[in-house]
């Protein structure tokens, strides 16, 4: 490739970046304020932030208005947080959530925690699985339950304060068994020791084990999703291996509280198009999302919901009073 | 593989050059930015790379990988402070050659150490990535420990002649590292409800705190020579200190090979650990600390290597040891690149490159160091008031880019009047900083190996490698304690004698 060939390259993605945000591309959706910004608590690279760099390259075909995502990193999501409580609630800042947001306001209390927000809007949900290495002596979610009642199990969850750590303690007290949940600070760290066998298992997001997965090196257990994942057809829930124990991963956006109705409702609409737009869709088809969307008037309630049952969990386990 | 046509092919070609020698600029800009990390630095262009195509832009990200853990020692040479983590061990002797007036000598050592700590990783990067990702493996919680405390033992020999003192020193250090959100169970510990502390102290702050601000503070209050400087040339090591700079540099190689494989460190352990190993191993190991080429050329070595045995378990299980390669991590994903065994058959393209672009910016370096170090040092010899004024500026605007937190600044400062206080009272700062940079991993690796084990102490016993390091460590401290005690003896005979 020569020089010339690639500042035509360049100039042909500014192009096409123009075109994004161009209404002649598409016919997005009028907007109140012309610069939207998402703000993530995660580092550059990481989860939250690939997921809304991506996702606003193609928002903007259905919203009329500039994406800029911010990266207000510290304290868990509580910088995050705090940045978006006090904003203007014109539409002109979202946050993007997940559960550790919840974890976050619960265990750190910060001094503005989810309640201090208003939930918009969901996209996904991440799908969450009990993994192990292929070679080793596990074949089933059965023969795990069986060694950790027998001896002493070992189970891995990346995060401390995490809805994998929670669905690990659960499924402990479900089935009754004695293993030690071994707590990581990343899933690369659990992976190790998954695979050297420290672990017999881990528990982590999908998107975090795909190149193992590809090179066979561990395999799925189960899913702890609610219902099968449609692109790992074979792999079955916590629920049908006979625990009741299932959870949700959420993505989405929240915002300052006050937001006008009429802003929400453009939102409802631009993420159920944003879901079928066939190039977005193979993005996250790849990334094994599963598209959820749920709508302003829904999602508060889904989210408080899992915040009091996260809060109950907390409770018992002593982790706050 | 690719063959040999491949590579000259893409050697040849324009754009990935092109790429090598920007990304290799703006890496070398960032990381001597003090508290702009290589992290940072590479999470800087990553927006940029989007609309490249995936060869060019993980080249690009590699590249910048490269220049900023080189950067890093600039600022640690001419101002007392580490531009990044892994360059803290280089203000040691580094900045004392600086004050000798030999600051073209130091640079130019830290450039060639770190051409050749580049290319030795580089070079187990191409040939042993597959042997070298197993042996990531082998490393269990329980090792980590061992290499956490192998670390510490480090604190014996860096004390500055007062053992008890070192370890005071090293106590607040760890002490420092308990600050924020408890690894293994999520709650938070000594934050008195203060938001910016749930995230802990990050150790760059300490780092400036003890290192520049103390610098800065008790140069302010002492008269001397308002240059120090005469010339801002950059003297290259010649062929006969390359020689003597062999086995320093070696040393920095083998331990920055071993902390790139493992996930944790991103180079800041290998350059503490090499520095101490090259005095333990050098012939003059009394001029460490007082202006030692070996000294800069042990932690140079090892922090280059670094960037690229990094790239090792990234690419072989995408598992990012560092800050640094979680970016680069990102940077594959968001091209559609999912690294694994998988990715070197079919993406043997971005493969390729990342190997062409590396080789390409670590041979450009050279070139890039000779032409920008000049005005490095020809800037921090402006008159003192100036001088002061804009590093002042500098540390603390890096400071507060680190997070966009005054709170921040605040630590930093507050450190700086603790490590001036320090130095009033002869307390050695380097324990304290190791304290801060090991503590969070000794802490996490014993607890999590102990909930691994229900408790059971023998789980570090069971563990060879663990065994290994440990028994390390201790043959470490017993040594440092009988030069100590020798060393004790002699002065008071000298003593008696005069």
């Amino acid at each position: 490739m020569s020089i010339i060939k690639m500042i035509g390259k360049a100039a042909s993605g500014l192009a096409a970046l123009a075109l994004l945000s161009s209404p002649a591309f598409a016919e997005p959706a009028a907007y109140p304020v012309k610069v939207v910004t998402l703000v993530t608590h995660s580092s550059p690279g990481g989860g939250s932030d690939v997921f809304l760099r991506e996702m606003s390259k193609h928002l903007g075909k259905y919203i009329n208005a500039t994406f800029v995502v911010e990266n207000v990193q510290g304290g868990s999501g509580a910088k995050a947080m705090a940045r978006v409580a006090s904003a203007p609630a014109d539409g002109s800042v979202f946050y993007a959530t997940t559960p550790t947001y919840i974890y976050t306001s619960l265990m750190s209390k910060p001094q503005s925690t989810y309640k201090d927000m208003q939930p918009l809007v969901n996209f996904f949900l991440d799908s969450e699985v009990v993994f192990t290495r292929t070679d080793g002596p596990f074949k089933s979610m059965k023969d795990v339950i069986e060694h950790a009642k027998k001896e002493r199990g070992k189970w891995g969850a990346a995060n401390p304060a995490s809805l994998e750590r929670q669905a690990a303690e659960q499924l402990k007290r479900a089935a009754g068994v004695n293993a030690a949940i071994v707590t990581h600070e990343g899933g690369g760290d659990m992976m190790l020791n998954v695979m050297n066998g420290t672990l017999d298992i881990g528990i982590g997001e999908i998107q975090e084990l795909r190149s193992q997965l590809d090179a066979g090196k561990i395999k799925l257990l189960a899913t702890f999703n609610p219902e099968r994942i449609p692109d790992k057809a074979d792999v079955p829930t916590i629920k049908e291996v006979g625990y009741d124990v299932s959870l949700v991963k959420f993505r989405g956006l929240a915002g300052p509280k006050g937001l006008p109705d009429a802003t929400a409702a453009i939102w409802d609409k631009a993420v159920k198009d944003v879901l079928n737009d066939p190039e977005y869709k193979k993005a996250y088809a790849a990334e094994v999302l599963v598209a959820k969307p749920i709508d302003h008037k829904e999602y508060p309630s889904f989210v408080n919901n899992f915040a009091s049952t996260t809060e109950e969990f907390l409770k018992t386990t002593g982790a706050i009073k | 593989m690719a063959t040999f046509w491949d590579i000259i092919h893409l050697l040849t070609e324009t754009p990935i050059f092109f790429v090598a020698i920007i990304g290799l600029t703006w890496g070398i800009m960032g990381g001597a930015l003090p508290g702009i990390s290589a992290s940072i630095t590479m999470a800087l262009v990553l927006p940029f790379t989007y609309a490249m195509d995936p060869a060019q832009a993980i080249a690009l990200l590699a590249c910048v990988y490269i220049g900023a853990e080189y950067g890093g020692s600039i600022p640690a040479i001419l101002i007392r402070t580490p531009g990044t983590n892994s360059s803290a061990a280089t203000v040691i002797d580094g900045y004392e050659l600086n004050r000798q007036g030999r600051a073209g000598e130091a640079l130019g050592i830290s450039l060639m150490s770190g051409v050749v700590g580049s290319l030795f990783g580089l070079a187990m990067l191409i040939l042993l990535t597959e042997p070298l990702s197993w042996l990531a493996l082998a490393f269990t919680p329980a090792s980590y420990f061992g290499l956490g405390i192998l670390g510490l033992s480090v604190i014996a020999s860096m004390s500055g002649g007062s053992l008890i003192k070192g370890l005071c020193a090293a106590t607040v250090g760890l002490m420092i590292s308990t600050v924020g959100t408890d690894p293994i169970s999520g709650v938070t510990r000594f934050t008195f409800d203060i938001p910016d502390l749930i995230g802990g102290i990050e150790p760059v702050l300490v780092m400036v705190g003890l290192f520049a601000l103390t610098e800065l503070m008790s140069q302010s209050g002492s008269v001397g020579p308002a240059k120090l400087n005469a010339s801002i040339r950059i003297k290259l090591p010649s062929w006969s200190m390359m020689n003597r700079l062999k086995r320093s540099q070696f040393i920095g190689c083998i331990l920055g090979l071993f902390e790139g494989l493992t996930p944790g460190g991103g180079g800041s352990i290998a350059a503490f650990m090499s520095y101490n190993e090259a005095r333990r191993w050098s012939k003059t190991p009394h001029l460490f600390g007082k202006g030692s080429e070996e000294g800069v050329a042990a932690p140079e070595a090892a922090n280059n290597t670094v960037a690229s045995t990094a790239m090792i378990p990234l690419l072989s299980f995408g598992i990012p040891s560092s800050n640094s390669t979680a970016v680069l991590l990102g940077g594959l994903l968001m091209h559609g690149l999912i690294p694994g065994p998988r990715l070197f058959e079919q993406s043997a393209q971005v493969i390729d490159s990342i190997y062409v672009g590396s080789f390409i910016a670590i041979i450009a370096q050279i070139g890039v160091g000779i032409i920008i170090l000049p005005a490095c040092i020809w800037l921090v010899n402006r008159p003192r008031h100036y001088r002061a004024g804009f590093i002042f500026a500098l540390i603390l605007s890096g400071i507060y880019t680190l997070n966009n937190s005054l709170f921040d600044l605040g630590i930093a400062l507050g450190l700086g009047v603790v490590g001036y206080l320090m130095r009033l009272a002869r307390f050695p700062v380097l324990p304290m900083i190791l304290g801060v940079v090991l503590g969070h991993m000794v802490e996490s690796s014993y607890r999590r190996s102990l909930v691994l084990s229900g408790g059971d102490l023998r789980v570090f016993l069971e563990d060879p490698i663990a065994v290994a390091l440990l028994s390390l460590a201790l043959v470490f401290i017993i040594f440092s304690l009988a030069r100590e005690i020798r060393d004790a003896r002699k002065a008071k005979l000298k003593e008696a004698h005069s």
